[in-house]
């Protein structure tokens, strides 16, 4: 029985001289998003690794900056970098996320990033 | 989908504040009768996902790097270097993977240092027998 042989190198060798995230730069098609875009954060199965807080799902945002192209954390975070998404900028009222939050400070906001699969037209 | 999801993610919220490693209580393998879709939920998360969890304050202190410390995170930025691992599959291992009870429980790069040793087991740079005979070597020096 032989050992299972992968690159151990090769996002080093994708980003190398380049960058990460620019070495994905135009990979990852037609942004499904535009700036100005109210969005709603989906709440999808969060098990293993996500990096889409929990205190964001459900909520609605609006589209602030497309970021970047990137895989998303779950594929990056076992090293698979084939399917790059945009990435967008949403800024939430903690009002929307806070039940509790108090109405002095009615204008606070919250601005995170998200692959595009965490989102939905809100 | 909203409503009824922001009620589901605010009592998870509540829920996982309720899930602090508590050593005087045994929860052994409970029955698959005792864990509903909630409870699940709770367990599975990923413990690195904090926000909005109901907890008691704590003391913000400034403390200098160690020198330990410093050289834990230079050699975990030689290993994404030489692509042994990229940043996101070491927060992973360091921030999830390690579990609820380490991630709480261990000093902030006391779990970069556990995890620099356990991408080069996982990735078969050495053997866990290699890596506990010289850990062994070491503290045999150090007695």
């Amino acid at each position: 029985m032989s050992k299972p042989h992968y690159d151990r190198e090769h996002h080093a060798k994708m980003a190398s001289g380049i960058g990460d995230p620019q070495c994905f730069k135009g990979k990852a098609g037609k942004a499904k998003f535009k700036e100005g875009d109210r969005v709603r954060i989906i709440d999808l199965p969060d098990l293993f690794y996500t990096r889409t807080m929990t205190y964001t799902r459900g909520a609605v945002g609006t589209v602030v900056r497309l970021v970047y192209e990137s895989p998303a954390a779950e594929d990056e975070a076992f090293g698979n970098e084939d399917s790059p998404e945009w990435f967008y900028s949403v800024v939430f009222k903690q009002k929307d996320l806070w039940p509790e939050y108090s109405d002095l400070y009615a204008n606070d906001s919250l601005e995170t990033e998200f692959p595009e699969r965490y989102l939905e037209s809100a | 989908m909203s409503s009824s999801t922001r009620e589901e993610v605010l009592q998870h919220l509540n829920m996982v504040g309720q899930l602090q490693p508590a050593l005087h209580k045994q929860t052994h393998a409970p029955a698959p009768d005792q864990i509903d879709h909630a409870l699940w939920r709770a367990y599975t998360r990923t413990p690195h996902d904090i926000g909005g969890e109901p907890d008691v304050p704590i003391v913000y202190e400034e403390k200098e790097e160690e020198q330990w410390e410093l050289n834990t995170f230079a050699t975990c930025e030689c290993l994404a270097w030489r692509g042994v691992w990229t940043a996101e599959e070491r927060r992973r291992k360091q921030n999830v993977d390690v579990g609820q009870t380490q991630y709480l429980g261990l000093p902030y790069y006391g779990r970069w240092l556990l995890t620099a040793a356990r991408i080069l087991v996982d990735k078969q740079y050495c053997t866990l027998t290699e890596l506990v005979n010289k850990i062994d070597e070491v503290k045999k020096r150090h007695v």
